[in-house]
C-alpha cells in the first residue's frame, strides 16, 4: 500500500467540495433506501447526467455515497413496516419487526446503526489494507463454490426459523420452485411462464418479497384489528440501552468479518452473508429460542454483515473491474463515462481516485451513523400511526416501490398475489422468510450447480476435489448432521450417568 | 442544492409514470400529424437494466437528443427476454414518434435461432431510423491456460470450455463457430451477461470467453487476460493487435449493433428529424469521447442500410449455424 498516496485520498476528501457532494450522496441514499423498490442503480442512473459537469473524483464520491446510505436506510422499512427493501434485509424483519411490536423499534434501528458503521468501517479497513491481495482470492471463488455455498444457504433457512420446521421447510421448498420460474438461462427454454412474456425474466425479488411480507402483513392486521380500538405502540426507548450494547457486541464483531469475507465475491454475497451471520449467532447463543421472538442479535448480526459486504463489494470492481451487482455495473458505467477505466491498473493510474472514494467511505459512514441518531427518533413515530392510515400508505409505498423497478404494471399484479399468498400463509402458520430465502438462493444453487457440471465435463466429484467447495460442502455436512449427532451424545450420556431429561426441543432433523 | 432539486424532480417524475400506469396512459402522446416534433416527453424504452452498455448507449444518445431537441427523452429500463419486452413497448406504441428505442442486432438476428417461434420479435414491426454504434466481441483466455493463439487452442487437443454473456447472445454465436469451424471440440458455459463471464475467465473457471471489448479491455491491457481473436468485418481500434477470426482462416464474422426504432408506419418528417438530431449527437465531441471510452466503433449509417444488414446477418447466421449443426437453445 503507497501510503502517501492513501494519505493524499484524504486530504481530497477533506475538500470542503468532496465532503458536501459526500453528504448529498449518502442523504439521498439514505432516503431512497428508505423507499422500498427504487433501488440505488437506478438513483444512480437518474443522477447521471448531472455528474457530467462535476469533477469525477467528487461525482463517484457522491454515487458511492447513493449506494452505502441506501444500505442504512433499508434496515427502517425492515424493522418498522416489515418491508424488506432488499434480500439481504429479509433477515433483519425477523426480530426488527418483533422488537418494533414490543415497543424497542429505537433500540433496533439504533443497534443497527451502530452495528452498519461498525462493519462498514471494519470493510473500509480491509479495502485499505489487502484490497489487491484478497481479490485475486476471490476469483478462485467460481461456480462450483457457488452452488455448495448456497447448497449450505439453504440448510440454514430450513432452521433459522422459530416456528414449526416441517412447515418452514414446505415453504423453502416452494420458494425454490418459484425460482425456476422463466426462461432458462442454460437452454432457452420457458419454464412455467404460461406463454407469458413478462414472466421470460422470472419473477424480481423485490416483488415477492414485498408481497409476501408487506401486503401480506397488512391484509392480515387489517382483520385482526377489525372493531378494536387503536392503541398505539409504546415507544419505549429511543436509543439502545449499555446492556444492549454488551449483548450486541459480539454479533457486530462476527458480523463484521462474515460481512467482509463474503461480500469480496465477484458475484456478490450480500444475502448469504446476512443470512450466515444470522444463522452463526443463532448457533452459538446460549437462548436459540428468542431469536425471531426480538433478539437484538438477531438485528445486530445481518445488518453489520450486510453492510460490510456492501463496502467489500467495491473490492472487485475497483481492483478486478468486475461489478458484482446492479449498483455497482451503474457504478462501472459512470466511471466510464467520467473515463475512468476500472480495472487492475486503476490504483495506478488514478490513485486519487481510488483512495479519495475509499477514504470518503470513512467520512461517509460516519456521517451516516451521525444522521441516523435524530432520524430513529423520527422514524419511530411512525408506529404511532393509525393502522387505518398507515395501511393505506404501506400499500401506496410498496406498489410504488414495485412499479419503478421494472416500470411493469404486471409487478404490481404480481405482488398482489403474493399478498394474498402470504396472508394465507400467516393465517395457517407459515412463515414467509424461508419461502423469500429459499427464492433467492434457488436460483444461485441451480445455476451453480449445472454450470459447474459443463465445467467438470459432466462429473460431479469435481465439487469434491476443488479445495473451497470441498470445504463448504464438509461444513454442509456438519451442519446437518450436527443435531442429529448432539441428539446421540445426549442419550448416550444420559443413559449411563443420570436418568433421561425431557428430549431438547431444537433437535432438528438434516434436511436432505 | 441544485442536486437536490433535481432528485426531487426525478422521483416525482417516477411517481407521475406510476400514476400514469394505472390508467391515464398515452398523456405524452402529441396530437399527431402536422404538429411539432417532440410534443412533450419522448419515452426511450431499452431493453436491459441501468449499467449495461445498451443502457449507456441509450443514454448518451438520449442526452445528445434533449440538447438538440429541447425535449426531454427519459430513458425507460424494460430487462427482459432479451429486450423483447421494450421491443413490444415500441411496437405497440402510437406512431407518433413519443415513444422509440435503440435496439441490438442480436435480438432480430440470432436470438431468432435460440427461442420458439412465437417469441420472435418481427422486425416489421418497426422502422429503423438511424445506426448507432458497434460493439465487437472478443475471445479471450487466462494466462494459466497458456494458450497465446487460436492454433495452440486447435493444437491442444482437448475439450475447451467457453464462457458465454447467455443463451442466444452474439458472444456465444461467435465463440461457438469459432470452435465448430476449426473443428476443435468444445462445451459452452452460459453466465448472466459479460461480468460473471469475465469473472471465470479471470480465475480459470473456464478455459476461454467471448465478452464484448469494453468489458474485457482494462485486463488485457494489464495482461491479465490475453486476447485471441475479434470477430468484426475488420480489426478494432481499440485492440489494433489483435487479428479477426477471418484473418486467421476462420468463416466467422459477428458483432453487436444496435440503432434506433420507431413504431411502423411514423411519419417520415419525425422520422428525419429524429435521424438529424443524432448525427448532429454523433458530432459532438462528448459524445464521440463516450465511443472511445466504451470501446464502441461509430456505425452511423442510414436506416435503410440497417434493415439490409440485419436481413443479411440473419440468412448467414442460420446457414452458418445449420451448417455446424450448432446448437443455440431448444431451437
Amino acid at each position: 500500500m503507497d501510503v502517501n498516496a492513501f494519505l493524499d485520498g484524504f486530504s481530497l476528501v477533506t475538500e470542503p467540495q468532496n465532503l458536501l457532494y459526500c453528504l448529498i450522496g449518502v442523504l439521498i441514499g439514505m432516503l431512497i433506501g428508505v423507499l422500498p423498490g427504487l433501488g440505488p442503480a437506478a438513483t444512480i442512473a437518474i443522477l447521471l447526467p448531472i455528474t457530467y459537469s462535476i469533477d469525477p473524483v467528487s461525482a463517484i464520491i457522491m454515487l458511492a455515497g447513493i449506494y452505502y446510505g441506501a444500505q442504512y436506510g433499508g434496515t427502517i422499512t425492515s424493522v418498522l413496516l416489515r418491508l424488506p427493501g432488499e434480500a439481504s434485509s429479509v433477515v433483519t424483519v425477523f426480530d426488527g419487526f418483533a422488537l418494533a411490536k414490543q415497543g424497542k423499534a429505537g433500540t433496533a434501528l439504533g443497534i443497527a446503526a451502530i452495528g452498519s458503521f461498525v462493519g462498514a468501517t471494519v470493510s473500509i479497513l480491509g479495502l485499505t489494507l489487502v484490497a489487491p491481495l484478497i481479490a485475486g482470492w476471490a476469483l478462485n471463488f467460481g461456480d462450483p463454490e457457488y452452488a455448495a455455498l448456497a447448497l449450505l444457504g439453504v440448510l440454514l433457512v430450513a432452521t433459522i426459523g422459530n416456528g414449526n420446521k416441517l412447515k418452514a421447510m414446505i415453504a423453502a421448498a416452494l420458494g425454490l420452485l418459484l425460482a425456476t420460474v422463466g426462461r432458462d438461462s442454460f437452454s432457452g427454454a420457458e419454464r412455467f411462464t404460461f406463454g407469458s412474456l413478462q414472466l421470460t425474466e422470472g419473477i424480481d425479488f423485490v416483488v415477492v418479497a414485498m408481497g409476501l411480507f408487506g401486503v401480506g402483513e397488512i391484509l392480515y392486521n387489517l382483520e385482526e384489528r377489525h372493531g378494536k380500538p387503536h392503541v398505539p405502540a409504546a415507544i419505549a426507548n429511543i436509543w439502545p440501552s449499555r446492556k444492549d450494547l454488551k449483548q450486541s457486541s459480539g454479533a457486530i464483531g462476527r458480523g463484521s468479518l462474515i460481512g467482509f469475507v463474503l461480500g469480496v465475491l465477484p458475484g456478490g454475497g450480500a444475502v448469504m452473508s446476512s443470512l450466515a451471520a444470522y444463522a452463526t449467532e443463532k448457533r452459538i447463543s446460549k437462548h436459540p429460542e428468542r431469536f425471531g421472538r426480538g433478539a437484538i442479535e438477531g438485528v445486530a448480526a445481518p445488518e453489520t454483515a450486510n453492510n460490510a459486504a456492501a463496502t467489500s463489494s467495491f473490492i472487485p470492481l475497483l481492483t478486478l473491474g468486475i461489478p458484482a451487482n446492479a449498483s455497482m455495473a451503474m457504478l462501472f458505467g459512470a466511471l466510464l463515462i467520467l473515463g475512468i477505466s476500472p480495472g487492475p491498473q486503476l490504483v495506478e493510474e488514478r490513485p486519487d481516485l481510488f483512495w479519495g472514494v475509499i477514504n470518503s467511505m470513512y467520512i461517509g459512514n460516519l456521517i451516516l451513523l451521525i444522521l441516523s441518531i435524530p432520524l430513529v427518533g423520527i422514524f419511530v413515530r411512525i408506529l404511532r400511526v393509525r393502522p387505518a392510515i398507515l395501511a393505506p400508505i404501506t400499500a401506496l409505498i410498496t406498489i410504488l416501490g414495485v412499479y419503478t423497478i421494472n416500470n411493469s404494471t404486471f409487478d404490481i399484479f404480481v405482488m398482489i398475489v403474493f399478498g394474498l399468498i402470504g396472508y394465507l400463509m400467516k393465517k395457517v402458520g407459515f412463515e414467509p422468510g424461508p419461502m423469500v430465502l429459499a427464492f433467492v438462493l434457488g436460483s444461485i444453487v441451480e445455476d451453480g450447480f449445472r454450470r459447474s457440471m459443463l465445467i467438470f465435463d459432466g462429473d460431479p466429484t469435481g465439487f469434491f476435489t476443488r479445495p473451497i467447495s470441498g470445504t463448504i460442502l464438509a461444513a454442509f455436512v456438519l451442519v446437518a448432521l450436527w443435531p442429529a449427532a448432539k441428539a446421540i451424545l445426549a442419550r448416550r450420556k444420559t443413559a449411563t450417568v443420570t436418568p433421561a431429561p425431557a428430549e431438547r426441543d431444537d433437535v432438528d432433523t438434516p434436511t436432505r | 442544492m441544485r442536486t437536490t432539486t433535481r432528485l426531487l424532480t426525478a422521483t416525482a417524475g417516477v411517481a407521475a409514470l406510476a400514476l400514469s400506469a394505472c390508467g391515464v396512459s398515452n398523456t405524452t402522446g402529441g396530437s399527431g400529424d402536422g404538429e411539432e416534433y417532440p410534443s412533450g416527453n419522448v419515452e426511450m424504452y431499452v431493453g436491459a437494466s441501468a449499467g449495461g452498455s445498451s443502457d449507456l448507449i441509450s443514454r448518451a444518445v438520449s442526452k445528445g437528443l434533449s440538447d438538440e431537441l429541447g425535449a426531454s427523452f427519459p430513458v425507460i429500463n424494460q430487462e427482459g427476454a432479451n429486450g423483447a419486452l421494450a421491443a413490444n413497448k415500441v411496437a405497440k406504441a402510437k406512431a407518433d414518434g413519443q415513444t422509440i428505442a435503440i435496439q441490438n442486432a442480436s435480438l432480430f438476428a440470432i436470438t431468432p435461432l435460440a427461442v420458439s417461434e412465437d417469441e420472435v420479435t418481427d422486425l416489421d414491426d418497426f422502422d429503423v431510423v438511424q445506426g448507432v454504434s458497434r460493439d465487437d466481441y472478443v475471445m479471450v483466455t487466462g494466462p494459466k491456460s497458456g494458450f497465446k493463439t487460436l492454433d495452440d487452442i486447435k493444437a491442444a487437443n482437448k475439450k475447451i470450455t467457453y464462457g458465454t454473456t447467455g443463451v442466444g447472445t452474439g458472444a456465444q454465436l461467435s465463440c461457438g463457430l469459432t470452435y465448430a469451424s476449426a473443428d476443435v471440440e468444445a462445451e459452452a458455459v452460459p453466465f448472466d451477461g459479460g461480468a460473471p463471464a469475465l469473472t471465470a475467465v479471470l480465475g480459470n473457471q473456464v478455459d476461454t470467453a467471448c465478452i464484448q471489448v469494453g468489458e474485457a479491455i482494462e485486463n488485457i491491457e494489464s495482461g491479465k487476460l490475453t486476447p485471441l481473436s475479434v470477430f468484426g468485418p475488420e480489426r478494432v481500434e481499440y485492440l489494433p493487435e489483435v487479428p479477426t477470426a477471418k484473418e486467421q482462416g476462420l468463416d466467422v464474422e459477428v458483432a453487436q449493433y444496435r440503432f434506433m426504432t420507431v413504431p411502423k408506419g411514423t411519419p417520415d418528417n419525425v422520422k428525419d428529424t429524429i435521424a438529424e438530431a443524432m448525427q448532429a449527437t454523433f458530432k459532438t465531441e462528448e459524445y464521440q469521447a463516450f465511443n472511445k471510452q466504451n470501446s464502441l466503433t461509430p456505425m452511423e449509417i442510414s436506416g435503410d442500410e440497417v434493415v439490409a444488414q440485419l436481413e443479411e446477418d440473419k440468412t448467414r447466421f442460420a446457414d452458418l449455424v445449420e451448417q455446424y449443426g450448432l446448437d443455440l437453445g431448444q431451437g
